[in-house]
């Protein structure tokens, strides 16, 4: 580590709080704009002019609604995201009964999908305009020009209602098993991995093939290095800032980014969470996920920058 | 009107309306053959020991059973008086028990009251059963009745039934073995909206509904909204013999491609709320089948009849003559409904009038009425939703037969979200969507009274109103059902609201669920198969 | 920004149209399917007759058959109908999405990069924060927020792929700001402007244009991912991707009316990759 990275790190964790902060606000101001409030949205059809106005009360509705956010801040500054409007349960309870699954999911994709993504990558990059090549860059073409619920209803319809190897829907409840557990992730990672996996894999590719075409690593050429130690040793890192940026972008979809796999295995993530927050105009909660959203993003991002900066020469010496 | 049939010919039916296409008398008599089989047997001793003598299978005690409704979201609720979707109510009537509930043609039968009478309409006395228990082990007591009809009128409570309840006066303890409930005015239908899923009993003074503590079939042991909820079979339930089912596990699938697929792939014991294109595949798969149930949910389409162009009467006509029914039915509904005649009541219901002669497709009278209406060569938007069941097709349909006749449609699909809010009677032409109500009462007095809030189409007709109150307070079965049909033939002739079809919902199951029939409140037996069904070996 | 508007346009346009003789077989072939989509979207709309959006009496997920080329969907419409006034929203959003993307997002990275600093650690902050809300959930709100439309769906698609653009396109401009031959140009005494077209933006071509393609493949999906969750073009108008969703119930058995509309969308996202990948300079060395 070096003080580029020291100084890096702090700045970031300054940043990241008005990041957090410029989101809240953001998120504030279109949900401002949405028609209709929670205790309209809860009571539909029913609403009669009493049972609207006592419920707004309950709900703190009748106070302005820039009051409302600035309590909610005041709270979040401490650590108390405040309670769901619409259910009256603590917003800090709800995500933590969502959040588990989701990084579950997200954890499993990724452990599977960037190795991948970055193995089939760098080697199309080795032997780029082969017949690999052509048919890793085709592959990751076409499997991501399907739409992603296209995917996931025919993997249903193979492997789950077809073949039934495979459950529908991929939540277990607490208790499950390991083989239980594999079983009923199949089909949920294998379509996120089909969406996340080309981005990858492509900036992979491309970032590697752009540094092999770099003069320097001509000179190594004409010195007689061994292709692979002209990838791993020289092109890759620094190669690196964009790969990590890449992989970070991908991985950053697979927390708020998921909604139509949940919807479609019926998995109880925040995703979901966060959308129920949006119909029924349950602010804080809406609120507290979009900045949880942003907080993982920052934490990715500021990760594959640090990666960036320790790999490439000229930067770590600046 | 009771005539026991074999419970066997039920089974049958449950599958038989599916064939596209099948003619509107079929389909009733259908309905009425199969929907008879339990009031007459239901009023004193549980209903299935009378059935299980016809050669019915024997239910079978025991077994996990797996069910998906449509709904889910962190507002699901345990709380009688909040609850807004299938999956609350599929929890209500697991967990609750009303005073009475409601059979095959939603006539009331005891449940927690053992009888219901009154001389007048306007008071009631509920007499209870003896030996009820809730969940935790208090016995139920006239205290528990009192609070959970009253706490509706209390704005804070949040009700969805605190528009219906404002017409009760006062519920009081009459002995302690009874109660007594004043209406403001005479009401027949009371003991239906008691077996309404809203007027559930609840233990006295109860606030926390994170666990619900009833009387009914099954206990809580698991509850979490938007996830799901786990149901054990309740040893001392007040019905003999009942429930069958050791376990039900609930869970709400938004996503009706998926809840379909999670029933096939065997995930899943029984899925409510199936599109008609799923049914057939659902029939075509080994192991599965359906069952329809036709009730008086309709979506219709509303006319502002106090502004814009539905103020003129030729208006409204022609666009009811452009309602091609038939093909909306065939193709919309792939036969899973019955044609509409732009009056509320649905052929099921006990006050249906048939003698109103039904309103064709026409495009040649819609066209003399429009021009009449000086409307010719229009342009209007018609605004649909998701919200309201088939809106956006039967816009797509009515376009279509408009522009032939040279009005211009601009169908409008808003989402699904504020839907209710925001659009509908909002605008000069929406569409509305209204849930089976439990009586022609509940239906005509919330959306066609002239001082309701919900008149969507801003209707106003005095006598209409007359009539309305006249068969509230009207005891006499003949002379209500005259009133009623009064009521329906002035709606169908001069109402703003265009009804094309009453729609069928229909429920996917494993093969292995068994006794499951029609109750016309919605799927799944009006939500109330958790104490009815049964799983075979 | 004086730079915003200049450097970026030139990126997807120019290089196709001067070189095109030298384009390889795959790339041809690519080049063939987008300029078929795109007469498809300008000009099939007037071959076809007004009755052809009707809903039919006569069959739903029909086969295909001499009436119904492409088969019937599951109101009984033509599908070759639908897919071809389809062709204009999926087509049209998707390239004023992405070109608006990626103009911007270009603009703003090379302006971050050059200029470093303040602008530079402004801009990373905003686009983090913008990037950082889920693209469906912020499409969602802006959906529910101000109804959905055409231009609306395009607007949003753009602006939530501008901070994605940016992000690679700075990793990338900073790389090159760091190389030698920018600190010469700099030491010359060239202005920013210069610099970033004729030193940075050059250089880091081969990646943008990757990213151009599958930023293009990434707006048609969310579009379609869009529809899947009833926000996306609204009926009876439908993009691609709302045709493939609204004919889902089609799929166990197989009906052209959910398969063709995906295999357009195959066909487009597969054709933009192919043309992209084997523009002249690219691949080969």
């Amino acid at each position: 580590m070096n003080a580029l990275v020291l100084r890096l790190i702090a700045a970031r964790i300054g940043l990241a709080l008005v990041s957090l902060l410029l989101v809240s606000a953001v998120v504030f101001a279109i949900t401002a704009l949405l028609p209709g409030d929670a205790a309209e949205e809860k009571l539909g059809l029913e609403a009669t002019a009493e049972t609207l106005a006592a419920l707004r009360h309950e709900m703190g509705l009748d106070r302005p609604a820039l009051l409302r956010y600035g309590d909610w801040l005041a709270g979040m500054a401490g650590g108390d995201p405040g309670r769901s409007v619409v259910s009256g349960a603590l917003v800090g309870q709800l995500i933590a009964s969502r959040l588990p699954n989701s990084l579950l999911l997200a954890g499993l994709t990724a452990a599977i999908s960037v190795p991948l993504a970055l193995g089939l990558g760098i080697a199309a990059a080795m032997w780029r305009g082969s017949r690999f090549d052509r048919a890793v860059s085709m592959g990751a073409v076409a499997v991501v020009s399907v739409p992603e619920f296209l995917i996931a209803t025919l993997a249903v319809l193979l492997f789950a209602v077809q073949l039934r190897w495979l459950p529908a829907l991929a939540y277990t409840g607490p208790d499950a098993e390991l083989a239980e557990l594999a079983r009923a992730y199949a089909l949920p990672v294998f379509s996120l991995c089909c969406v996340i996996i080309s981005q990858m894999l492509r900036m992979t590719r491309a970032a590697v093939v752009d540094q092999l075409r770099a003069p320097y690593i001509e000179m190594l050429r004409l010195k007689g290095a061994s292709p692979l130690r002209m990838v791993l040793r020289h092109a890759l890192p620094n190669a690196l800032g964009p790969i990590a940026n890449a992989v970070a972008l991908s991985l950053s979809y697979l927390l708020g980014g998921v909604i139509i796999v949940e919807t479609i295995f019926n998995y109880p993530g925040v995703a979901k969470l966060m959308v129920d927050g949006v119909t029924q105009r349950d602010m804080p909660l809406v609120q507290t996920c979009a900045m949880l959203f942003c907080a993982a993003y920052l934490l990715l991002v500021t990760v594959a920058d640090v990666l960036g900066i320790v790999s490439n020469p000229k930067l770590r010496h600046r | 009107m009771s005539f026991p049939t074999p419970s066997s010919s039920r089974q049958g039916d449950a599958a038989a309306p599916a064939t596209p296409g099948l003619s509107r008398r079929a389909a009733l008599g259908r309905l009425l053959a199969g929907g008879c089989a339990l009031p007459g047997l239901g009023l004193a001793a549980p209903a299935f020991s009378g059935l299980a003598a016809v050669a019915a299978p024997q239910p079978r005690q025991g077994g996990y059973l797996r069910v998906a409704a449509a709904a889910a979201a962190i507002t699901d609720t345990l709380d009688p008086a909040r609850q807004s979707n299938q999956t609350d109510y599929i929890r209500g009537k697991m967990f609750y028990n009303g005073l009475t509930e409601l059979d095959a043609h939603l006539n009331p039968l005891p449940a927690l009251a053992e009888s219901f009478a009154s001389d007048d309409a306007q008071e009631w006395t509920f007499r209870l059963r003896r030996g009820v228990h809730f969940h935790d082990g208090k016995p139920l007591t006239p205290a528990d009745v009192v609070y959970s009809l009253m706490r509706h009128k209390d704005p804070a409570v949040g009700s969805k039934a605190n528009a219906i309840a404002a017409q009760i006066d006062s519920v009081a303890a009459d002995g302690p073995q009874a109660v007594k409930v004043r209406l403001k005015a005479p009401n027949a239908d009371l003991p239906v909206l008691m077996g309404t899923f809203h007027f559930h009993i609840v233990a006295d003074g109860t606030t926390d509904f994170r666990l619900a503590n009833g009387t009914g079939p099954y206990r809580c042991q698991e509850f979490r909204p938007g996830v799901r909820s786990i149901a054990v079979r309740n040893p001392g339930y007040w019905k003999p013999g009942r429930p069958y089912v050791d376990t039900i596990e609930c869970v709400g699938i938004v996503d009706e491609v998926a809840r379909v697929n999670a029933l096939l792939s065997g995930d899943i014991d029984l899925v409510s709320a199936v599109n008609p294109r799923s049914a057939l595949r659902i029939a075509a798969t080994p192991g599965f089948t359906f069952m329809t149930t036709q009730s008086g949910q309709y979506s219709d389409l509303v006319m502002r009849q106090d502004r814009g162009p539905g103020a003129n009467p030729d208006f409204v006509l022609a666009l009811k003559y452009l309602m091609d029914r038939e093909l909306m039915m065939k193709v919309i509904a792939q036969g899973h409904a019955m044609v509409g005649n732009d009056q509320p009541i649905d052929p099921t219901h006990t006050f249906y009038a048939p003698g109103l002669p039904q309103r064709p497709y026409d495009p040649e009278r819609a066209r003399f009425h429009l021009r009449k209406a000086g409307m010719a060569g229009a342009r209007l938007p018609i605004v649909a939703s998701p919200a309201a069941t088939y809106s956006v097709e039967i816009a797509l349909v009515l376009q279509y037969a408009a522009a032939r006749v040279g009005l211009e449609l601009e169908v409008k699909r808003m989402p699904v979200d504020g839907y209710w809010s925001n659009h509908w009677m909002k605008h000069p032409l929406s569409f509305g969507n209204i849930n089976p109500r439990a009586s022609a009462d509940a239906v005509f007095t919330q959306f066609y009274q002239s001082t309701s809030a919900w008149n969507a189409t801003g209707w106003k007709n005095l006598r209409f109103d007359q009539l309305l109150v006249a068969a509230r307070s009207e005891l006499d079965e003949n002379r209500r059902r005259a009133l009623y049909a009064d009521m329906q033939a002035l709606v169908h002739d001069e109402c703003g609201s265009g009804i094309p079809l009453f729609i069928a919902s229909i429920d996917g199951l494993s093969s292995r669920v068994k006794g499951l029939s029609q109750i016309p409140l919605g799927g799944l037996m009006g939500y109330s198969f958790a104490e009815n069904v049964w799983l075979e070996g | 920004m004086p730079a915003s508007s200049a450097p970026a346009p030139a990126l997807p346009a120019e290089p196709p149209r001067r070189r095109l003789p030298r384009l390889p077989l795959p790339g041809l072939l690519g080049l063939a399917v987008i300029l078929f989509w795109l007469a498809t979207a300008l000009f099939g709309p007037w071959l076809l007759s007004p009755e052809a959006n009707a809903p039919g009496a006569d069959e739903v997920f029909g086969r295909l058959g001499a009436a119904h080329p492409l088969g019937t969907d599951y109101l009984g419409r033509d599908i070759l109908a639908r897919l071809v006034l389809g062709a204009g929203y999926t087509v049209g959003v998707a390239i004023v999405a992405t070109l608006l993307a990626s103009a911007g997002g270009t603009a703003l990275a090379l302006l971050a990069a050059v200029r470093g600093g303040w602008a530079d650690g402004t801009l990373s902050r905003l686009m983090d924060t913008l990037i950082s809300i889920p693209s469906k959930l912020f499409a969602l709100i802006m959906v529910a927020a101000f109804g959905s439309s055409v231009t609306l769906l395009a607007l949003t698609a753009a602006l939530i792929y501008v901070p994605g653009v940016f992000r690679i396109a700075r990793s990338l401009a900073v790389n090159i700001n760091a190389m030698d031959y920018v600190a010469v140009a700099r030491s010359r005494g060239e202005g920013e402007l210069y610099i970033m077209r004729h030193e940075i933006l050059p250089n880091m071509l081969g990646p943008m244009l990757a990213d151009l393609g599958l930023r293009f493949v990434y707006v048609v999906l969310l579009l379609a991912g869009l529809s899947f969750l009833g926000l996306g073009v609204q009926p009876p108008e439908a993009d691609w991707g709302s045709l493939v969703r609204e004919n889902l119930g089609g799929l166990p058995e197989g009906a052209p009316a959910v398969i063709v509309p995906a295999l357009a969308i195959a066909s487009l996202t597969i054709a933009v990759n192919l043309l992209i990948d084997n523009l002249p300079g690219r691949g080969e060395r």
